[in-house]
């Protein structure tokens, strides 16, 4: 691994991620924290395969705030220390960061935040500049995967300067692209933490707290002038250049690529920020100087775009002549879905440059389009997110959507984040109904389990993965139990954070590292503050479906587990099990008067249907052997290899 | 099948005529072609159905007697068959409050006594047909209600199903129909707590007319229902039901009207015959001719039933029957035909 082996100077291809984690051991990080996550879950995978070589301490914690908490100590002692999470983990952290900003820190701190724009495997397209911005922390947004590992080096410096915490915001493009880096030497000298009992370390409260308040606007001051002189900011194009771009993260190499597409080197200027807050105001002044015309080009949110309008509001008093603003707020940078959502591309700066600027530009011939309708389009039919062949989800979700039929009346099914997110889907028999943040599912279902007062009469269920159990769940099920809320909490235990890559989490029996950790069980916490705690293999469907139904007929919190390990956790692990096939000479094919139940309804991937025989099929390469269709195919024509 | 709502659509198909279609017992039902199917030829005796014999049987055998509802013979028929391999397993209903049943699958002697007696609730026997003959091989019976053992033939009729429902060898090769008048729908428990108070059930009877009683017995005491205060609860379905003997079994089995310790038994296949008589030979059951005034009062009874659907005001309720014009006006004319 390019990572913990390469030698300094050597140049190596990493991952954005990765990069930060390189960054991190060049800058001799020593206590790394986080909870997994797209697209920032690899930061603290990469720190974990290094950590016993070079004497960090590494963990996933059981959720964002504890580890931003837990690496505020760290650097309160004097040790570097880096937390990483996505972006609705820096919502999960905020409260302790509103109050660290203003407590400072002795060791140089660093929150990294993978924003995912276009929301590909997230909720919301948060923009967590905002966060700096609100916490009034030095912001850091790198563009290429060089300056990922760069930019981390430097925030423990700077933070360690400032004695205040570091922002560095990623986002999926750049956390998940591959790029040349040129390394470093990572630090390897031992630290000592020390925290004195002599030490306040607070963000006050009254009097104390607005004079911390007033010591982080310095900081803030010192901040800005450290950041006119950054090398993370640069100027490519005409000195006097009267159009100007200003760009920051991904925007950068896109801007890049879109001037030199439509030749307009020569006219457009563009100014590249990696130190978004504070905003160098001197540097930008010297460029709205020259510039009568300015187009923002960033990822979500029109962070730049807002801020530079506020600068340039106050650098008129100094005689700055007024500036054309181009960007969001005019439209002219929209994604698919408007101005402010999806992901930057190319296209989106070109899109931009040619409606301001009138010019035409037709990457392709106009017919392009219908000729790849016409050759390939036919070959790739659109497919709806599916669970893996061989997902305990699918059998719960078939259980609990087989327990609402039997109810026969609406129930309200609150879903939660994880792999089982995807139950709003087919894949899931749509049975969920609600989805937003972690640990949402659970409080929801508080609040439609507490309103048959107001005529809202319907058993409720909600929805929830292990992991996510122990990140956000307990507040809600105690005050579920508190509040005498009708609910019948399934909790989807596959032992393992499947849908961020696997890590470990408390319930597993190991740590970030791997190593052997105590065993936190979901049910012994579930029993001491639910009476009605039960245990069942999602796999064995009657029992499961019996338990969801009987739950759903009666009032009051319960909670039910449908415990089947994920089979990605292991691996093939499943080759040891019996083979499963389908008896073709039994198989009805399109005679089967359930209208081919078992690919049609159950939608596993494992499930084929061979067009030559018109039978259904297993394909063997990716079935794990979960032998659930056997059970659900109504011929019984589906079979376990019998072993001897 | 839900305990307590009956068949459930977990998962709409969208065919106007796919399994559930193909197999419910009220959904269209051809007498005419099921006769054909199972008998070979059409019904003569349209009250009883097609049928070899007529008598009455009780098990000999104290430990089936000592518990049995009436006369024993299922359970005898069934450990008999058990006992000398002609089947190796049953698919029986078992009983905790001897009032409503769970489907289970006896394999041996002790198994099926720990099924005797009655329940009253409709069990979902063919889910659990439909589920043992999936996972495995092997000769199966299956005791049920009418509309079980339709359900079951209807199945083995249509042209799509499995192999390991058809009536053959290594297949649900022996069909074992109980009469059958109406099930109760579980709200029916209310009114035995009520009457019962918190005591332990521990049978449950509804003595053959004219007795129109519904009977309770807990370790302390027997309690009569009046039976009109029950009827409240019996499934709808069961107000449609043409099919009092179980006529499409290899054998039907019921009680004797006004004679403790007996059963009625129907005839009806050569497979129903020869188990019989077997079970009879090897000293399992005592088999004696049914008298006529008891004949002829079964008909009347499963006429008077047959009429009552035919006159059905509700055209669509009764649709799902189709029996000829001819059967049909000798069902309405036929007056003490036996």
């Amino acid at each position: 691994m390019h990572v913990t082996n390469a030698e300094s100077k050597k140049r190596v291809l990493l991952m954005g991620d990765e990069a930060i984690a390189r960054g991190a051991l060049e800058a001799g990080v020593n206590f790394c924290t986080g909870y997994p996550g797209n697209p920032a879950s690899e930061i603290i995978d990469t720190l974990a395969k290094a950590a016993e070589k070079f004497g960090v301490y590494v963990e996933w914690s059981v959720n964002e705030i504890v580890a931003l908490e837990a690496a505020g100590a760290a650097a309160a002692s004097g040790l570097r220390a880096l937390t990483a999470m996505k972006n609705l983990g820096a919502d999960v952290c905020s409260d302790f960061l509103m109050t660290v900003n203003l407590s400072g820190t002795k060791g140089g701190f660093v929150l990294v935040t993978g924003d995912d724009p276009l929301a590909h495997s997230t909720t919301t397209e948060l923009d967590t500049r905002n966060y700096a911005r609100l916490a009034d922390i030095p912001l850091l947004e790198p563009a290429t995967v060089q300056e990922a590992k760069d930019m981390t080096k430097f925030a423990f410096d700077f933070s360690e300067e400032l004695g205040l915490i570091c922002m560095l915001r990623m986002v999926t493009r750049l956390s998940h692209s591959r790029g040349v880096v040129t390394l470093g030497p990572v630090q390897t000298q031992k630290k000592t933490a020390e925290f004195s009992s002599q030490e306040m370390w607070t963000s006050g409260s009254s009097s104390i707290t607005c004079m911390l308040h007033s010591v982080l606007h310095e900081k803030m001051r010192n901040a800005e002038s450290k950041f006119e002189e950054s090398e993370f900011n640069k100027y490519v194009g005409r000195e006097d250049a009267e159009f100007l771009i200003m760009t920051s993260g991904t925007g950068w190499l896109y801007s890049l690529e879109a001037v030199k597409l439509l030749n307009l080197q020569n006219d457009v200027g563009i100014l590249k920020l990696g130190t978004t807050w504070p905003l160098p105001t001197k540097l930008l002044t010297t460029h709205l100087k020259h510039a009568k015309e300015v187009l923002f080009i960033e990822e979500t949110d029109p962070f730049l775009e807002q801020n530079v309008k506020i600068a340039a509001a106050e650098l008129l008093v100094d005689g700055i002549a007024p500036v054309k603003f181009y960007g969001q707020k005019s439209n002219h940078v929209r994604g698919e879905f408007g101005a402010g959502t999806g992901e930057l591309s190319v296209d989106t700066v070109v899109k931009a440059l040619m409606g301001i600027r009138k010019i035409e530009y037709s990457p392709r011939k106009s017919c392009y389009a219908e000729k790849v309708q016409e050759t390939v389009g036919s070959y790739l039919p659109p497919r709806s997110m599916s669970f893996c062949a061989g997902c305990p989800h699918r059998a719960s979700f078939w259980s609990i959507y087989k327990a609402i039929k039997w109810h026969g009346q609406e129930v309200i099914v609150a879903g939660d984040i994880g792999c089982y997110s995807l139950g709003l889907l087919p894949t899931g028999f749509s049975v969920e109904k609600t989805l937003h943040c972690m640990g949402a599912g659970l409080g929801v279902a508080n609040g439609f389990g507490n309103m048959k007062r107001f005529g809202l009469d319907k058993p409720v269920i909600a929805v929830a993965g292990d992991s996510t159990f122990y990140h956000a769940c307990l507040p809600a099920l105690i005050n579920a139990k508190w509040n005498k809320a009708n609910i019948s909490f399934v909790i989807l235990d596959n032992n393992t954070t499947a849908m961020t890559g696997h890590q470990p989490h408390p319930g597993t029996g190991v740590n970030a590292l791997g190593d052997s950790s105590p065993r936190v069980h979901i049910e012994d916490i579930c029993k001491s503050i639910v009476s009605d705690v039960r245990v069942v293999d999602p796999f064995e469907l009657q029992n499961a479906t019996q338990n969801v139904y009987e739950m759903i007929q009666t009032e009051g919190l319960k909670v039910l587990i449908l415990r089947h390990e994920c089979p990605l956790n292991e691996p093939r692990g499943w080759q040891e099990k019996p083979a499963v096939y389908v008896d073709q000479e039994k198989c009805v094919g399109d005679e089967c008067g359930c209208v081919r139940f078992c690919s049609r309804v159950f939608k596993c991937p494992g499930m084929t249907w061979d067009y030559v025989k018109r039978k259904a099929r297993i394909d063997e390469s990716i079935c794990t052997r979960c032998r659930l269709c056997a059970d659900i195919c109504p011929q019984g024509a589906i079979k376990v290899e019998e072993t001897t | 099948m839900v305990k307590g709502k009956g068949a459930v659509i977990v998962e709409a198909c969208g065919l106007s005529e796919g399994n559930c279609y193909d197999f419910c017992p009220r959904t269209r039902l051809d007498v005419p072609a099921l006769d054909q199917f199972v008998f070979g030829s059409q019904r003569k005796d349209v009250a009883l159905g097609s049928n070899i014999s007529v008598m009455k049987a009780r098990t000999v055998d104290s430990e089936i007697g000592g518990v049995a509802q009436y006369g024993g013979v299922v359970s005898a028929l069934v450990a008999y068959a058990l006992d000398v391999g002609k089947i190796d397993a049953a698919v029986l209903a078992k009983s905790e409050d001897r009032i409503s049943g769970e489907p289970t699958v006896a394999r041996n002697r002790k198994e099926v006594l720990e099924c005797v007696g009655s329940t009253y609730l409709a069990c979902p026997t063919v889910s659990k047909v439909w589920e043992v003959t999936k996972r495995e091989k092997g000769r199966f019976c299956v005791v049920g209600t009418p509309c079980q053992i339709t359900a079951i033939r209807k199945m083995q009729s249509s042209p799509n199903v499995r192999t390991s429902l058809k009536s053959q060898e290594d297949k649900v090769s022996l069909l074992i129909g109980l009469f059958c008048t109406w099930a109760l729908s579980p709200d029916v428990y209310s009114l035995i707590s009520e009457t019962v108070g918190g005591a332990r059930v521990l049978k449950v009877d509804v003595p053959p007319p004219p007795a129109n009683i519904f009977v309770v017995h807990t370790e302390d005491k027997v309690f009569e229902i009046p039976l009109d205060k029950v009827r409240r609860f019996i499934v709808p379905s069961c107000n449609v039901c043409f099919d009092m003997t179980n006529e499409f079994s290899d054998i039907s089995v019921g009680a004797v009207e006004g004679e403790k310790g007996w059963n009625t038994v129907i005839v009806r296949t050569n497979t129903g015959q020869e188990l019989l008589q077997a079970a009879h030979d090897a000293g399992f059951l005592e088999v004696r001719p049914l008298e006529p005034e008891r004949l002829n009062h079964l008909c009347e009874a499963s006429l008077t039933r047959k009429r009552r659907v035919l006159a059905e005001k509700d055209s669509e309720k009764v649709s799902y029957l189709l029996t000829t014009d001819e059967d049909k006006s000798r069902i309405i004319g036929e007056q003490e035909a036996h």
